[in-house]
Parts: C-alpha cells; sequence; structure tokens
C-alpha cells in the first residue's frame, strides 16, 4: 500500500464518517460543521485526482461561501436540538423508503465500476487551470456565455423579490 | 440560432428599459415590437435556413426544420399572448419591464431547449426557463397564495433539477466516450448497462416533474392556481409545450435506439396523466384551477408522442404545441376578464359580451377535440402516432375515453356561457379594448384554420 491509497482510504473514511455524523447529530450547527468536514475531504479527493482548480472552488464556493450562509440562516433563525420537531413515524418510513431505493440504485450502478484507478496522482491534465481555460473557451464557449442569461434572471428576480413594493405604481 | 441570441438581447434591453422608461405602457409596446422582430427573425431563419450569426458553435446547438418550426409557433403564440395580456400584466405589480424581461430570458430558454445537441445546454436550457418562472410566480408579492405557490414552485423545481443534474452525470460517466453529446452516447441497442439506465430514468422523472405529468404532478394545480392569471396562462401553455419537444427531442436522439427498453415506463406515465388529469378536473369548481388539471389531461395526449416517436408523432408534437397553446391562451385570457373565477362566473357571458362568449365557445371546444378545430386535428395525429407504432392498442382507446371525460367539464363551461342567466351586476370587469377583441377574434380564426388545413403546420416539417 503506497502513500496515495493510504491517503486515499483515510480521505474516504473521514468523508463517509463526517457524512454520517452531519445526518446523525441532532443540533443543526454541529450539522453544519460536520457537512464542512465533507467538503474538505471531498477537496482533497479532487487532489488525489489531479484537479487542482475544482479543489480550490470547491473550498471557496462550498465550505466558504454557502456553508457560511446556512450558518447565519441557523444562527439567525435560532435553531438548536430543543427547537427539532418531533418527526412523524410515517414520514420516516417514507424517508427510509425512498432513500433506500436510490441507495440501491447507486450501489447498483456503482458495482460496474472499474475499481483499479481511484487515485491519479499527476496523471492527466483534465484539471489543470490552463486546460480548462483552454476548453471553456474553445469548445465549450456557448454554454458559457449562455449561462450569463441565468444568472441575469436569477439577479432579476432577487431585485423584484426583494424591492420594496411603493404604494402607486407609475 | 437568432432566437436564442436576439432574446437574449432583447431581455438585457427590456431590463435596463425600466430604469429609464417610467410609463409602463411604452415597455408594453416597446416589448410587442421586440418580438415581432423576433418572431419575424425567426420565421425568417426557417424560410432560409441561414441565420443572421454565424457563430462556430462546436456543435452544442443544432437546428433543422422541426425545431425552427418549434421555435417559430412558439414565437407566434407569445405574440398573441402579449397582444391579449398586455394591460393584464400590467396590474399585477411595479415592475412591468422586468417581467418582460423575464419572459424574453424564458423565450431564449425556450429556444435552447428545442436546438440542444448536449445534455449540457439541456440543463441550461431548462433552468433558464425555470429560474425566471419561480419569480413570475411568486410576482404578485402582496398575495399570500402568490408567495406559497412560489416557494412551493422553486423547492420541488430545485430538487428535480437536482435530480436532472445527477441523471446527466450518470450518462456522462456511464457512456463509453464519456461524452454530453446525445448523438454520440453509444448506447447500443443491446441491454442499457445500469449506469445509463439509472441515468435514463432520473432524466425521465425530472423532465416528466417539468411538463407536470403524473405521478410527478402535485405542485401543478397549487402553482397554477396561486400565480397571478397572465402567468399562469404562459406557463401552463408554451413554457410547458417547450418541456415537451426538449422531452422530446432528448428522448429520441439519444435513447431511440433503446426505445423498447423504457416504453412501458413512458406507458404508464402517459396512462396515469391522463386519468388523473381528467377525472380530477371534473370535481373543480374554480375555472382556474379546472384549467390546471386540464393542462395535465392535455399533457398525457403529448405524452402519447413521446410513446411513439415516430413521424406522426413529430407531426402531432407540432400541431398540439399550437392547438393547445392558443386555445389555452385564450380561454385564459377571458378568465383574466372576469369578475368571478368559479364555473357560476361565467353564467350568461354571451348574453351580456356576445364576442366573448362565442370565442370562449370555440376554444374550449378546441380543448375537447370537436371535429373543424385545431384541438381535433392535434389529438387526432397523436392516437395515429400511437396506434403506427403497432402495439399497445389500448393506450389510444383509453386517450379516446377521457378525451370523452374532458369534454364533461369543458361543455359545463360553455353551458354556463350560454344557457344561464347573467348575474346582475355583470359578469365582465372593466373595459374591453380593440386590440384585445381583434386579437381574440384572430385566435379564433386561427384555430379555425389549422382545424381545417393543418398542413399550414405540419407543411413545414418538410418543407
Amino acid at each position: 500500500m503506497n502513500i496515495t491509497t493510504f491517503i486515499f482510504i483515510l480521505l474516504s473514511v473521514i468523508s463517509v464518517g463526517s457524512a454520517l455524523m452531519m445526518i446523525a447529530s441532532k443540533s443543526p450547527v454541529h450539522s453544519i460543521l460536520w457537512l464542512i468536514i465533507v467538503f474538505f475531504t471531498i477537496s482533497g479527493h479532487y487532489v488525489l485526482l489531479n484537479a487542482q482548480f475544482l479543489a480550490v472552488v470547491n473550498i471557496i464556493v462550498y465550505a466558504g461561501a454557502i456553508m457560511v450562509l446556512f450558518l447565519f440562516v441557523v444562527m439567525l433563525m435560532n435553531l438548536n436540538a430543543e427547537t427539532e420537531p418531533i418527526k412523524n413515524y410515517r414520514l420516516q418510513l417514507v424517508g427510509i423508503l425512498s432513500g433506500g431505493s436510490l441507495l440501491l440504485l447507486l450501489v447498483l450502478a456503482l458495482m460496474k465500476i472499474d475499481a483499479s484507478h481511484q487515485v491519479q496522482m499527476k496523471v492527466g491534465d483534465a484539471g489543470l487551470i490552463k486546460v480548462l481555460g483552454m476548453t471553456l473557451f474553445k469548445n465549450y464557449v456557448l454554454p458559457f456565455e449562455i449561462s450569463s442569461v441565468l444568472f441575469l434572471s436569477a439577479m432579476i428576480g432577487a431585485v423584484i423579490i426583494g424591492k420594496k413594493e411603493e404604494k402607486s405604481a407609475n | 440560432m437568432n432566437s436564442i441570441i436576439l432574446s437574449a438581447l432583447l431581455g438585457v434591453l427590456m431590463m435596463f428599459s425600466g430604469a429609464f422608461v417610467k410609463r409602463t405602457t411604452l415597455s408594453k409596446y416597446f416589448a410587442f415590437v421586440g418580438l415581432a422582430g423576433l418572431f419575424a427573425s425567426s420565421v425568417y431563419e426557417l424560410i432560409a435556413r441561414q441565420p443572421f450569426f454565424h457563430i462556430d458553435v462546436h456543435d452544442m446547438v443544432h437546428t433543422n426544420n422541426f425545431n425552427l418550426a418549434f421555435i417559430a409557433i412558439v414565437l407566434g403564440c407569445t405574440l398573441i399572448y402579449f397582444l391579449l395580456n398586455g394591460s393584464e400584466i400590467e396590474k399585477v405589480g411595479a415592475h412591468v419591464s422586468e417581467y418582460y424581461a423575464l419572459i424574453f430570458f424564458i423565450l431564449c430558454g425556450i429556444s435552447i431547449a428545442a436546438t440542444f445537441n448536449t445534455l449540457l445546454m439541456l440543463f441550461i436550457g431548462i433552468e433558464i426557463v425555470s429560474i425566471p418562472l419561480y419569480i413570475l410566480t411568486g410576482s404578485d408579492k402582496r398575495n399570500l397564495k402568490s408567495n406559497e405557490a412560489a416557494l412551493k414552485y422553486f423547492l420541488m423545481g430545485a430538487f428535480s433539477t437536482g435530480i436532472m443534474l445527477m441523471g446527466i452525470a450518470f450518462i456522462y460517466g456511464g457512456n463509453p466516450n464519456a461524452s454530453f453529446f446525445i448523438h454520440n452516447l453509444e448506447i447500443g441497442s443491446g441491454k442499457m448497462p445500469v449506469m445509463i439506465a439509472v441515468g435514463l430514468v432520473f432524466l425521465l422523472v425530472s423532465m416528466s416533474f417539468k411538463v407536470s405529468a403524473a405521478p410527478f404532478h402535485f405542485w401543478t394545480p397549487d402553482v397554477y392556481d396561486g400565480a397571478p392569471t397572465v402567468f399562469t396562462s404562459f406557463m401552463s401553455t408554451i413554457v410547458k409545450v417547450a418541456g415537451f419537444f426538449a422531452f422530446i427531442r432528448l428522448f429520441e436522439s439519444a435513447f431511440g435506439v433503446v426505445q423498447n427498453q423504457w416504453q412501458s415506463l413512458v406507458l404508464f406515465i402517459t396512462a396515469a396523466t391522463l386519468i388523473i388529469g381528467n377525472v380530477t378536473a371534473v370535481f373543480q369548481q374554480s375555472v382556474k384551477r379546472m384549467l390546471a388539471y386540464s393542462s395535465i389531461a392535455q399533457a398525457g395526449f403529448m405524452m402519447l408522442a413521446i410513446f411513439a416517436l415516430n413521424n406522426k408523432a413529430k407531426e402531432g408534437i407540432l400541431l398540439y404545441s399550437a392547438a393547445y397553446s392558443l386555445a389555452t391562451i385564450g380561454i385564459f385570457a377571458i378568465l383574466t376578464k372576469m369578475k368571478d373565477y368559479t364555473i357560476d362566473g361565467f353564467n350568461g357571458l354571451a348574453k351580456e359580451q356576445p364576442l366573448l362568449g362565442f370565442a370562449g365557445l370555440i376554444f374550449l371546444l378546441s380543448l375537447t377535440g370537436i371535429p373543424l378545430t385545431a384541438g381535433f386535428q392535434s389529438k387526432f395525429f397523436m392516437l395515429m402516432a400511437a396506434i403506427e407504432t403497432g402495439h399497445h392498442y389500448w393506450i389510444a382507446v383509453l386517450a379516446v375515453l377521457l378525451a370523452a371525460v374532458s369534454a364533461y367539464y369543458y361543455f359545463r363551461v360553455i353551458q354556463a356561457i350560454y344557457f344561464k342567466e347573467p348575474s346582475p351586476e355583470g359578469v365582465v370587469s372593466g373595459k374591453l379594448s380593440s386590440v384585445y377583441k381583434l386579437t381574440l377574434i384572430l385566435t379564433v380564426i386561427l384555430i379555425i384554420i389549422i382545424g381545417i388545413y393543418p398542413e399550414l403546420i405540419i407543411g413545414w416539417l418538410y418543407s
């Protein structure tokens, strides 16, 4: 067992473990902190796949921005273990059924995977920022530009929803 | 290609016009002129097969007669929608030019969803359609029902988007080329690999959600009921048929070779949609809610095209988009003028406003599928497509039986319009402009012309 395989297994154990802890912990704040650990370990996996850019972006966007937003919401709404609503038994059953069937599907799909190359340190340059930029602005320039329409419409939406309506239009 | 670029630009223009133009009627005319130009450019592209812009898109989108004709139909219907509802959009709120900007962005998304050649573009197209819709649903900010509808639509829609993305990821990872291109998946006609099968089911679920096919239709009645009526009219017609078009394009190009493996799944969805939509619509008292269920029922008919996926289905979906959109936009335009949205609110409409009553009659007859209307032709083509597949004839029989059920709830409104006495305080609120009346007449004429001469639309497929 070489060092990369060891790191891969270590990261995998930590990420699966903290993902489980995220679901299991009673307090929403603790859940979020566990989720941050999950994001960090997944970034570690990206580094192992030689995708440094993705790893950095994953930390900045998810562990940084989105998680801070989550924390703010949880703290502003003052959620904690006591305010957790009591879960409905029937709802739990439905959740187990639907989640279980999804798990079954995923496991079936994963069983077909050739698992001999989990780790590809320094192999392939697909994840490097230079290659990414070249692909993005050559082959994928249309979707890249068109996504600006998507963000623009979301921004307009935020303004429409957020702006205070004046009493008399016109 | 024209419509993708020009509609995005028009959206941006409308957005800025909101900052400089204070009078809302001005932005109405501006939007209308812009849309007319957009429609003309798309018709030009359809006839000349030559876009204004020559951009190397690296095969991300692909245009042919089928999707160019569809885009032209959609833009034409939107033009009629603008003419009929211009004054109603102004009444929704203060941000009129922003609403128009969002509608133009939706049209951009529809053009992408109709011409996509890769799963990536499909995703972007569907998202550009969905996000402005969440906003338009919640645009009536002081109305609690509108807020609830927007939140419900947003949460459910975000969830289905997640499922779609996961499906795309599975298909990307599962095909031997690791490709997004729908023509390049190389699934093979044998038994599907599990990864592809999972991806296919996920895409089927999320697309069914977007077109509100049962059993993924639960959001539809609440959202259509809660949204401002003008925007309900837009999203139950133009957006819905665009969803179907993307659905057909995806399943024909990407998964057409393995049709025998997913056909029974689609068959189940079709049957469930037809039954649930038609049977539940019978019990509705509010016309708006009835139309929401009827849109589910009509979605069931459009699902037949996905079940069949032959040439008749292609012709059928073009006809169906035109016929269903025109009739539903028309009936919604009448509904917005009503004081009372229940079926009793339509009592004696023909006595007070003969034109509105007659137009309503034609729209409802077309939705039912009575001969000489466009609705008949479109339903006829769908049934032909289903029968031409050569198996599962029962689905065509079921569709016909349920179309008979649909006659019940459509005719209840017709009965109210023609055979009941109007209430003393009047049926219609506000004055009707001459543009509104002329457009209603135009819509009626279009429905009858398409009903007599469907080649007018189908012909574009083969020109």
